[in-house]
């Protein structure tokens, strides 16, 4: 992931209303720029409780599709806490609401299988051939896609899309204890 | 249409996914603590499993049946959808970058997903056309979000209950699960033959 600026932070302890919450590591500070790696929930070895659920295979491993580069793949940038005193290797609690979790989806996943259905559905009824119908339903897609594009871009002005920080992770706090 | 709209009931209710199929436990298990998570969840697999059946079908009708490649079918549906899913991956990053970070965690996830794998067999038994197919492929997968979200919302009610200790957790969502499994059977008294 590329540097977008994605965040505008909350005041310190504050919490987001409903608001979905994930570990994220500081590895870089630039100025009024703070660069984070989220943590992996998953089964993955990168998160503090690794030691316990007995996953750490590949932590370190480099290279495409591996974790270590999957995790890089997904470095996100926060402006602005500087003046909170943050360190690398400090582990920060940052969290986005439920709704625009929900508007997210919709957007990257529900419009354009909404166009493509809808295009497939007009194509067959009119022609009503497979193959037709295939490449009606690929420029549904097509049209979907530019759709999301587009609400993704009318979130993102809105500041809907941005991970917030709300606090400090305390020691030990994991995935599984947010 | 009727039969149309049947079928798109049956694929979703009567013969869910997983309460009735036994298919994607592991992210029904493990991505329902909450319900935004399952929500997000239900979306993308939904994509794919649409986006990756209609692929599906073309491949087994144009290339597998055409030259009778038919014993390659499973390994040759396995590449189309880890394909499927790595394509919705770059298309998402592509399209948005902030989308990309907030709903790429599902992505790798579903790639595993035996639910996604099981429709596109499904509908090689069911000798489908494509819109017929896609809208198979459609419905199953609007029942295995149904199902992920309604589960999920039971856990989050779970986790403030009072529940006793040697049931907490994974035993107590087990029980659950097979509740909401008979209540599901409910759903086949509107069955078609």
């Amino acid at each position: 992931m590329s540097g977008d600026s994605l965040s505008t932070p909350l005041a310190a302890g504050a919490t987001l209303p409903r608001s979905v919450e994930g570990i994220a590591r500081v590895v870089r500070i630039s100025g009024q720029q703070v660069w984070l790696e989220p943590e992996q929930t998953t089964s993955c070895g990168h998160c503090a409780s690794s030691a316990s659920c007995g996953v750490k295979a590949n932590e370190d491993a480099a290279g495409i599709g591996s974790l270590a580069s999957r995790l890089q793949a997904r470095r996100f940038v926060l402006d602005g806490p500087s003046s909170l005193g943050l360190v690398e290797g400090e582990r920060l609690v940052v969290g986005v609401s439920e709704k625009a979790l929900l508007k997210a989806s919709i957007t990257a996943y529900g419009l354009p299988l909404f166009f493509a259905l809808v295009t497939a559905s007009v194509v067959q009824s009119l022609y009503g051939e497979d193959a037709k119908t295939i490449l009606g339903m690929l420029a549904g897609l097509a049209i979907g896609l530019l759709a999301a594009r587009l609400g993704a871009r009318r979130l993102a002005a809105r500041g809907e899309l941005a991970p917030r920080f709300l606090r400090r992770a305390m020691p030990g706090e994991t995935c599984g204890t947010t | 249409m009727k039969e149309f709209a049947l079928m798109m009931i049956g694929a979703a209710l009567v013969n869910n996914v997983i309460l009735a199929r036994f298919l994607g436990l592991c992210s029904f298990m493990g991505v329902t603590t909450r319900v935004d998570t399952a929500a997000g969840m239900g979306f993308a697999t939904t994509f794919v499993i649409t986006v990756s059946s209609m692929a599906d079908w073309a491949v087994q009708t144009y290339l597998l049946e055409a030259y009778g490649l038919g014993f390659l079918r499973t390994v040759t549906f396995i590449l189309v959808i880890a394909s499927a899913v790595q394509f919705t991956e770059m298309t998402i990053k592509k399209v948005s970058p902030s989308l990309f970070q907030m709903l790429g965690i599902y992505l790798p996830l579903i790639t595993t997903n035996c639910a996604v794998l099981g429709v596109a067999l499904l509908l090689v038994e069911g000798k489908m056309g494509f819109l017929e197919a896609t809208m198979f492929a459609f419905a199953s997968s609007v029942g295995y979000s149904l199902v992920m979200v309604i589960f999920a919302g039971l856990r989050e009610r779970l986790a403030l209950a009072h529940v006793p200790r040697l049931f907490a957790g994974p035993p107590i969502a087990f029980v659950v699960a097979g509740m909401l499994a008979m209540a599901f059977m409910g759903f086949s008294g509107i069955a078609t033959s």
